[in-house]
């Protein structure tokens, strides 16, 4: 993201999931000009992991040449909890179901931004890429 | 259509559950009280099938068949109801999304169509009328940000919407202040009929006096020690737990 305009504003929204044994990065430069005065950044870094053996890291930049700029990071690590999925299954869902459920409710905050065919896909192919992960 | 036979169980080698043995018919309300750390949730955990417990002996029937050999999801298909006692939070799951789904994965399990929007929106609006819960709650996020009130009367929500056979309903009228303790009892109320029963988990009498139990247990370092009808509740009220010594 850079910044060249007074009082412009972004916000970026990252959403990792790791399973299995994967590990997840998120690189992300935010870069503000000198030019541009009062400017304002917000970065919002969440990762859910599923099981044990996986990780999330958050590598921000930030690079600001300007002192009326405000820049923000925020960054949270949660995980898929047993008592959540309990919870789901004694409302009869079945686990896997259960945690397609809570990773679209996740997801859902990015999913909404999304253009409706490009969301229905979206969500889609969390749901294949997330088969039988669950063990 | 419960019966449970010298129940054992345990968490991690601490026995909990010591030879617990109930029989609930149909129709039925029985309330189970005792001190803290009695057994009384793991009790409701073990019907539910959470596997954090482990059943060294013992055996629950339901209906005939063994409930212990039943994945929890199942339980719930043949109408086994849990209100959990601090109900979970699931960020961006909506309350009628996620009841929805409960809905379609019991009729699936019997080879029955999904329910129709129409249908649901109904049954929605008829059940939010018996709680006074007002309809914009449906599409907050599964219990996230609510307060403990609101948690308890969802989870008597979801009872209504899924209108099990065996209800347990684990403290449900702790956290409930006296306005909301009535709705819960008049909409637990409503729900009673010949055909289900109710097992109601409590600490105190006061939620007796508006659903009344025909039986009333004491459970006690994981028996159940005396067993009687709802005189046994105002007894213990009155005197504590120390008469049982």
């Amino acid at each position: 993201m850079v910044h060249l305009g007074e009082n412009s504003k972004s916000t970026i929204i990252a959403k990792g999931i790791c399973a299995g044994k994967s590990n997840g990065s998120y690189r992300g430069l935010v870069k503000i000009a000198k030019g541009a005065k009062n400017s304002r950044n917000f970065s919002q870094c969440d990762s859910l992991l599923m099981g044990d053996k996986c990780g999330s890291h958050t590598f921000p930049y930030i690079e600001v040449d300007n002192k009326s700029s405000q820049v923000e990071h925020e960054a949270t690590t949660s995980k898929i909890g047993e008592d959540q999925i309990f919870y789901c299954n004694q409302r009869g869902i079945g686990t896997e179901e259960a945690v397609a459920l809570i990773v679209n409710g996740y997801c859902k905050e990015v999913l909404n931004k999304l253009p409706m065919e490009f969301a229905v896909e979206a969500k889609k192919l969390l749901e294949i890429s997330l088969e039988g992960s669950v063990g | 259509m419960l019966e449970i036979k010298n129940l054992k169980a345990q968490i991690e080698d601490k026995t909990i559950l010591n030879g617990v043995n109930l029989k609930v018919n149909k129709g039925e309300v029985h309330a189970i009280m005792g001190p803290n750390g009695s057994g009384k949730s793991t009790l409701s955990s073990v019907i539910a099938g959470n596997e954090d417990y482990e059943v060294s002996s013992g055996s629950i029937t339901y209906e005939g068949d063994d409930l212990l050999e039943m994945a929890p999801e199942e339980r719930s298909h043949r109408g086994v109801f849990l209100s959990f006692q601090y109900p979970v939070e699931i960020p961006g799951l909506s309350v009628s999304n996620f009841i929805k789904t409960a809905i379609n994965e019991k009729r699936k399990a019997f080879g029955q169509e999904n329910i129709s929007a129409k249908e649901l929106l109904q049954l929605f609006k008829e059940k939010c009328e018996l709680l006074n819960i007002d309809k914009g709650y449906l599409s907050r996020s599964l219990n996230e940000g609510f307060s403990g009130g609101e948690k308890k009367r969802n989870e008597i929500f979801q009872m209504a919407m899924m209108e099990p056979k065996l209800s347990i309903l684990d403290e449900t009228d702790s956290g409930l202040d006296i306005d909301a303790l009535k709705i819960v009892a008049n909409g637990v109320n409503s729900l009673k009929s010949s055909s289900n029963s109710i097992i109601l988990i409590t600490h105190y009498q006061r939620l007796l006096n508006y659903i009344v139990p025909d039986f009333v247990h004491i459970l006690k370092d994981g028996k159940i020690v005396m067993s009687g009808d709802k005189s046994l509740a105002q007894k213990l009220e009155k005197e504590g737990y120390n008469f049982l010594n």
